[in-house]
């Protein structure tokens, strides 16, 4: 065996300039799936990293509480003591927070907008802290009742800095017009699309420009140890509050802003609880990443299929060249398939090479990449979330694409290896060419 | 090593033809051959181009099929063996010399000697050099064991596919026009080389060729014309009718 790889190695150095070509391409192929993934990688991480912090929690505990049927609220009523029976009911549990959710109108004296807020206890907000960029102010500002944290761009829109004020405008439950007068306390850097329609206000203030309860969250959000266990923890929920009395919704996979609709249409009154993950809540962006996977499916596909033709192509002439010698080695006793494996070989090898380059050359560009933090376009930041193109390299991943790529190239060297291992050694030793 | 009538036959053709089809033309290449080699033998088979003496030699070597007849080698009904088999057959049994050397261009000349024994997977790496190495004393390439085919004369690459047809030991040689591509002296090595093995080792040689003096080596020629049988002399008449005009 070990000789059929020298053959198959010398082989490829004897026809230096045709296994850089067909290497060469390999690798370029290769280098492409890595930064591809990357940016998939790291836009999923992006995605993870500001959704679960800005908008959602791996699993969320909300619902809707409806005074009249058409009239929708997302809010959970007396939410200490849901909070208490899941802290009992998930011992994954990391920690969790309660957060106020809304949507209102923001006036400043120059310009005002639509966005969603979210009431926080800042005090209790460990994750925020940790992914908040602050351009300007402080988060411990947010401790303070009406007060409001802004996204640059919203800054910049609104004309305002740390220390203006600004007025939310709110209808209430009961259809009444409420405002309440907020000091901008600190000044984020933007986030991509999650940033773009919100702002974080504390709780309290949020409670009284909707004049809700104390008990009264807009949603239970529940950061587990590890996120592998969410689909566990989402069902396990859904028993136990339904055993405790509540009425939970069926599982609908869409942000909760989207489900007001439906809601609405329904017939109940009162309060239901929904159960979401944060893959749920950040749906309506997550395309973004099927768009990319795709195009890079449809690529990589492309690009594969003219290498294929291309190793195809290299064997066949490897095989005219050599048929005389299979020849040989079929008459001094080589089994087909050692011929066969003997051609496989020198497609593999070739594959291995060329996809080992490739990785190499694709990690040392995403490495680079990362290390410049190149600033992109506002228009991209959107689909990104973030400011900064980040390629995710992952051990796993690069070998994952150097094992599919090297495994392409071995499926597809089989055809011409096979036809080379089916040729009768009299014909083979006689062939002229 | 001189055979005798009491020695077991190695090969055994009896009535064997082998016709090509060109399109829609059938060309006959053997015509009923009857041929009786004993282990020990060195022969040689004789004939004008077109005579049959390649075909002949493949069928012996089991690299192809008779159209009729029987062709037993070793014992064995070729006919009945299945490609593997035929394989090992070729492997264990038979040791091929041709025309043009084919050596593997990338492998060196000691790794050409050793193929076939990687290829039997019977001895240990230690045992393997051993056995190649003695065998390129014996051939005189001791000191070339590193250089690759490239690097050496057509002599000498010739040397090298005598000693990788020898390395597994078999009962039988085959050479197709061993000398056809060597100058007269280094041919006259080679035909040297094979008859000392065939007398050391009692190694089985049947081989073609064109040439009156290397056909002087053999113990009996078997002259083949049209793809028939014509007959089985000893050296000297060949030499004597070769001399006379005859093939």
């Amino acid at each position: 065996m070990l000789q059929l790889f020298l053959i198959a190695f010398r082989n490829l150095g004897t026809h230096r300039r045709r296994t850089l070509l067909l290497g060469g391409a390999i690798a370029s192929v290769t280098a492409l799936l890595v930064i591809l993934m990357g940016l998939s990688t790291g836009m999923k991480e992006s995605m993870l990293r500001s959704a679960t912090t800005l908008s959602t929690g791996h699993v969320n505990v909300a619902g809707f509480y409806k005074v009249t049927a058409g009239q929708a609220a997302p809010v959970v009523t007396g939410y200490p003591a849901i909070l208490e029976q899941i802290r009992k009911d998930v011992p994954e549990l990391d920690f969790a927070v309660q957060r106020g959710r809304g949507w209102l109108k923001l006036v400043s004296e120059t310009s005002s907008m639509q966005v969603g807020v979210g009431g926080i206890d800042i005090q209790s907000e460990p994750g925020l802290r940790q992914v908040l960029q602050l351009r300007a102010g402080t988060l411990d500002g947010l401790a303070e009742p009406d007060t409001v944290l802004l996204f640059e761009k919203q800054a910049k829109k609104l004309n305002v800095q740390v220390g203006e004020s600004v007025t939310l405008a709110a209808q209430t439950l009961r259809g009444a017009s409420n405002t309440v007068d907020a000091r901008v306390v600190a000044i984020a850097a933007d986030m991509g699309m999650l940033s773009d329609f919100g702002i974080f206000v504390p709780a309290d203030t949020l409670r009284s420009l909707y004049q809700f309860k104390s008990d009264t969250a807009g949603a239970l959000l529940l950061y587990l140890k590890d996120i592998q266990h969410v689909p566990a923890v989402q069902a396990r929920l859904r028993q136990t509050l339904t055993a405790a009395g509540h009425t939970v919704m069926d599982h609908d996979p869409r942000a909760f802003f989207m489900k007001f609709e439906t809601v609405n249409r329904e017939a109940w009154t009162g309060q239901r609880l929904d159960i979401t993950n944060w893959e749920d809540e950040i749906s309506f962006i997550t395309w973004t990443l099927t768009a990319l996977n795709s195009l890079t499916g449809v690529l990589i596909f492309v690009l594969m299929v003219i290498i294929g033709v291309g190793i195809m192509n290299t064997l066949w002439i490897a095989i005219r060249e050599r048929t005389r010698e299979i020849g040989t080695l079929r008459a001094i006793g080589m089994q087909r398939t050692r011929v066969l494996l003997m051609f496989v070989f020198e497609a593999m090898l070739l594959g291995t090479l060329g996809t080992l380059a490739g990785a190499s050359a694709g990690l040392v560009l995403c490495l680079a990449v990362n290390a410049m933090a190149v600033h992109v376009p506002e228009v991209v930041a959107v689909f990104i979330m973030s400011e900064t193109l980040n390629l995710a390299v992952h051990p796993s991943s690069i070998l994952g694409a150097m094992a599919f790529i090297t495994a392409c190239t071995t499926a597809i060297s089989l055809i011409p290896s096979f036809l080379a291992a089916r040729l009768k050694p009299v014909t083979a030793m006689h062939h002229i060419g | 090593m001189n055979p005798t009538a009491s020695q077991a036959s190695i090969v055994s053709i009896t009535n064997v033809t082998k016709d090509y089809t060109l399109g829609k033309v059938v060309v006959p290449a053997l015509r009923g051959v009857d041929l009786e080699v004993h282990a020990g033998e060195f022969i040689s088979i004789a004939g004008p181009s077109g005579s049959g003496k390649t075909t002949l030699l493949n069928l012996i070597g089991c690299v192809d099929t008779a159209t009729g007849g029987v062709v037993r080698v070793a014992g064995q009904d070729t006919k009945q063996l299945t490609e593997r088999q035929l394989t090992n057959l070729r492997l264990n049994t038979i040791g091929f010399i041709f025309q043009s050397f084919n050596l593997v261009q990338v492998l060196s000349v000691f790794q050409n000697v050793e193929f076939p024994l990687l290829l039997q997977r019977k001895l240990d790496k230690a045992q393997r050099r051993e056995r190649v190495m003695q065998l390129l004393e014996q051939v005189g390439l001791a000191s070339h064991a590193k250089h690759r085919p490239n690097e050496l004369s057509g002599g000498q690459r010739q040397r090298v596919a005598v000693a990788r047809a020898l390395v597994t030991r078999p009962q039988l040689v085959l050479a197709d026009e061993p000398t056809a591509n060597l100058d007269s002296v280094t041919g006259q090595n080679i035909i040297d080389l094979m008859k000392e093995l065939n007398q050391k080792e009692g190694t089985t040689f049947i081989f073609s060729t064109h040439d009156a003096k290397v056909m002087s080596h053999a113990n009996a020629v078997v002259r083949l014309a049209d793809g028939k049988f014509l007959d089985r002399i000893s050296a000297a008449e060949a030499s004597r009718v070769m001399a006379a005009g005859g093939h």
